[in-house]
């Protein structure tokens, strides 16, 4: 009994301290680890003395928000991919916002045509060269990796990774299914080793010798570059040159990480002055210097991290587009095995 | 004769509320499009498959070697170091696998110091100047899986040594035949094949390792198709096959339990007293036990407390007492949970329930094969139907807490099982059956007979609840309330970021607060040889 007693204080002690129904603040389902995302809600608590709690998790997030409908204690969902955020919209989760300030920060083919999901943030997904073996300029486009002369030399992660699932999807808007998928297996033909690690190992694999070749996202050539406690990392970048791809043509493949507001939202002015203060210059100059990744409002000038690697041309392809190819795109990674 | 009875008719309505988030993934994989089908069977189903099978029997081999042998060595010989091994082999237990898959990563591959050392050694210079076994492979999920997960059997396995009667083997003795072959081993099966299908079934549910690993098997196969194809139908229907292999195991452990009867007879009979050895011998013993060791904890842990070292400076020292508090707190109480459950659910079925009340309660601890976050998938699904239909939001109870507790349940219900089960099995009918002709009512005879006598048994399934609890990564992390860390997802959130520096600390935490649970452990399991001298 005394022991029974024990652990009911012990679980009223839990129910206190978690209680998230006080009156000023924003409840939010992130896809992004806290550490990346939680300067910027301190930055948001400071300024207007909203209190952001946040919820963590890399899956299941839209199930969870599915089932729990109107109950929902979330305001906002914050999502790392566009085919992701696109999964709320579909199953109806969020809702339109009139916003002038976010309509002014992000340009359109960045937003939703309806307003219910906007991008914050932009990643280009680019291709790693070793800056000893593979000459300047012998690979401009993102189809020259399928090249045979490249034939054990590349390297990348598993193709069902998000981000290469959003390059294919962006191969099939560009030149169809077929073709896509002829890439797809050029590209596994020519691989170094079993698709494996993140876009880090690449960069590492590069240094190590294991191979010339890796796709990667610039902000992970940033992290590393820039790495001032893991200073191995910075071998790693420096062993290698980036290379913007089809900057003559459509331009390099970008995906966005984004935000919307949930329907059942019990917070709604906070949670949209939230997304609105995720799109304003302060913060968004803190997507470029902490996290390597770029600004979504056009009014912004690149820091000087991320101008050190230059800028870039980027296809203009409405990334609600990848959203909707992303599953033909996995059938093709599943048939060609990469 | 016992069928409808409150007690029983109660049990099974607890195992069907543990059930119905599984229930809640087959009507999803039912509902759901089939269309994609024939693109999986053409395409990756077949490799899902063979990677799945092929883990499982590398898995099981070599984690049945790791535990059957250092079990037997340790009971039967004496050699030096024999007292250090015989808790320490039980250490691996604390080390969660997706840490020891980063560790393992970091020592053998290119750039870690085995293969650089190998280069400076030899002269090579570059990745093809000589060949050098992958790690990050499916041999290499084998060797890392096996040797966090033989602990499960090497317990299971001791238990049934110690408490085989010596008279048994003498008559081996006395017959020319081996000991281990023909008496040891036989009669351990039950202890055995128990820790085995806890250890398959942890390989099968396993995600963290294999994606660490990029080993395409079925779970991972439950994931691409669910968020690469936007299919939780699809990912369910995957689901479906795992669940097939687990049956399949449990169907194998109960057959296994079901054959034989193992009651400790009374009779006060002493136990093996360990034989003395040559050095040589010694040497071989010592080898036998060190390996799993070095394997599964001293590698890991000399990785990690290196990354600690390393990351001083950047460890946040406040957020990761917090978070180990909150793990504790949570561990603990949900450990009562579930062993209170286990328990209450066991002793009705062992002796009030017919059959298909016992297989129903068989059937509740399958949770544990489930890939996690697919079972806190389910576990969601199933709290919105109960909202829906009785319009109260349980998530708002204790803000979510409550639903983690369940989840727990059905997730760790198997481990609690396995150890009550043995009990149970041992405790002699005519205790309980001559009670029952006294008109003692079973409450009764539970809390004064039963309890008692399987005391020890629950004590040992709520540690192996408690550190599993303290590893659980994926559905703690879905089903959490709002700014809510613990251990695991702090170690998740910086270490999925490769930043193993910042994680190290709190990795470490997890494997010492397990440790503590763990070394009681073993000495219950000495207590299994002394209190039946006192018995006498």
């Amino acid at each position: 009994m005394k022991k029974f007693f024990l652990i009911s204080l012990l679980y009223i002690n839990i129910i206190i301290s978690f209680d998230v129904y006080a009156i000023n603040e924003v409840n939010v389902y992130s896809y992004r680890q806290p550490i990346l995302i939680d300067p910027f809600f301190d930055q948001f608590t400071k300024s207007t003395g909203i209190k952001v709690n946040v919820l963590h998790a890399k899956k299941g997030l839209l199930e969870r928000l599915l089932s729990e409908g109107a109950n929902t204690p979330a305001d906002l969902v914050l999502t790392v991919d566009i085919a992701r955020l696109n999964q709320f919209v579909k199953n109806d989760l969020l809702m339109p916002i009139e916003s002038s300030i976010l309509k002014t920060n992000i340009p359109s083919h960045l937003r939703d045509s309806k307003n219910r999901w906007f991008a914050l943030s932009k990643r280009a997904r680019i291709i790693a060269i070793s800056n000893t073996r593979i000459k300047p300029g012998a690979i401009n486009r993102i189809e020259d990796l399928v090249d045979p002369k490249w034939k054990g030399k590349i390297c990348t992660r598993v193709g069902s990774h998000d981000y290469n699932r959003s390059l294919l999807a962006s191969l099939i808007a560009a030149h169809g299914e077929t073709k896509a998928e002829e890439w797809a297996k050029g590209l596994v033909a020519n691989l170094a080793r079993k698709p494996e690690g993140n876009d880090r190992a690449q960069a590492k694999a590069i240094h190590e010798g294991v191979c010339d070749i890796a796709i990667m996202n610039t902000y992970y050539y940033g992290k590393m570059k820039f790495n001032k406690k893991n200073t191995e990392q910075k071998f790693w970048a420096d062993s290698i040159n980036i290379i913007f791809t089809n900057q003559n043509d459509r331009g390099n493949h970008i995906n966005v990480a984004g935000g919307g507001l949930v329907k059942y939202s019990k917070n709604k002015e906070n949670a949209i002055a939230l997304l609105e203060f995720l799109t304003q210059p302060k913060a968004q100059a803190l997507y470029s210097s902490m996290n390597y990744e770029y600004p979504v409002n056009p009014t912004l000038p690149l820091s000087e991290e991320l101008k050190s690697w230059g800028s870039f041309k980027e296809d203009k392809l409405p990334v609600e587009k990848l959203a909707e190819l992303a599953p033909v795109a996995q059938k093709i990674i599943d048939r060609v095995g990469w | 004769m016992y069928n409808w009875n409150i007690w029983s008719v109660s049990v099974s309505i607890v195992a069907l509320v543990i059930i119905a988030p599984v229930l809640a993934i087959f009507y999803s994989a039912f509902i759901g499009d089939t269309s994609l089908w024939p693109h999986l069977f053409s395409t990756v189903l077949p490799r899902y498959i063979f990677n799945t099978i092929f883990l499982m029997l590398g898995v099981g081999v070599l984690s049945l070697f790791f535990g059957v042998s250092t079990a037997w060595v340790i009971t039967r010989y004496n050699f030096i170091g024999k007292t250090f091994f015989e808790w320490s082999l039980l250490l691996p237990a604390a080390v969660p696998a997706y840490i020891i898959a980063y560790t393992y990563t970091d020592i053998f591959e290119y750039a870690g110091p085995v293969q650089g050392m190998l280069r400076d050694f030899f002269g090579w210079t570059s990745s093809k100047d000589y060949w050098f076994p992958e790690i990050r492979s499916l041999g290499g999920a084998v060797l890392v899986m096996s040797s966090v997960l033989y602990p499960y059997i090497y317990l299971m396995t001791r238990a049934s040594f110690l408490s085989t009667p010596t008279s048994y083997y003498q008559v081996s003795l006395m017959h020319n035949r081996n000991a281990f072959f023909h008496v040891a081993l036989p009669l351990a099966r039950p202890g055995i094949v128990a820790g085995l299908a806890l250890v398959l079934m942890e390989t099968i549910s396993d995600f963290g390792t294999v994606e660490y690993f990029a080993v395409e098997t079925l779970t991972l196969g439950v994931f691409n198709v669910w968020l690469g194809m936007n299919s939780l139908s699809g990912a369910a229907q995957i689901s479906s096959i795992l669940f097939i292999f687990v049956i399949v195991l449990l169907t194998l452990e109960f057959l296994a339990r079901r054959r034989q009867r193992f009651h400790e007879k009374s009779s006060g009979q002493d136990t093996l007293s360990p034989l003395s050895l040559k050095i040589s011998n010694q040497c071989i013993c010592l080898v036998l036990c060190s390996i799993p060791l070095i394997l599964g904890f001293i590698i890991p842990v000399t990785v990690l407390l290196n990354f600690v070292f390393k990351g001083l400076a950047v460890i946040n020292y406040l957020e990761i007492i917090q978070a180990t508090i909150t793990s504790i707190i949570l561990s603990i109480s949900a450990s009562f949970v579930v062993i209170f459950f286990a328990t209450l659910m066991i002793v009705v079925t062992f002796y009030k329930s017919n059959t298909s009340q016992r297989v129903l309660t068989f059937l509740a601890s399958c949770g544990y094969a489930f890939p996690g976050t697919i079972l806190a998938v389910g576990v969601v699904v199933f709290v919105g139907w109960i909202n829906d239909l009785i319009y109260f939001h349980l998530s708002y109870l204790a803000g979510g807490i409550i639903v983690l507790f369940f989840a727990y349940l059905i997730r760790f219900l198997a481990v609690g099982y396995g150890s009550i089960k043995s009990g149970i099995a041992k405790i002699h009918p005519n205790i309980v059956d001559s009670s029952l002709t006294m008109g003692v009512n079973f409450f009764k005879i539970m809390t004064n007979i039963i309890i008692p006598l399987i005391y020890t048994n629950m004590i040992v399934g709520g540690i192996l609840v408690f550190v599993d609890i303290l590893k659980e990564l994926p559905m703690t992390l879905l089903l959490r309330p709002f700014n809510f860390e613990t251990l695991a997802t702090y170690v998740y959130q910086y270490a999925s970021d490769e930043m193993l520096e910042e994680s190290s600390l709190a990795a470490i935490i997890i494997v010492l607060t397990g440790l503590g649970p763990i070394v009681y452990l073993n000495s219950t399991l000495k207590n299994i040889s002394k209190k039946k001298s006192k018995l006498v």
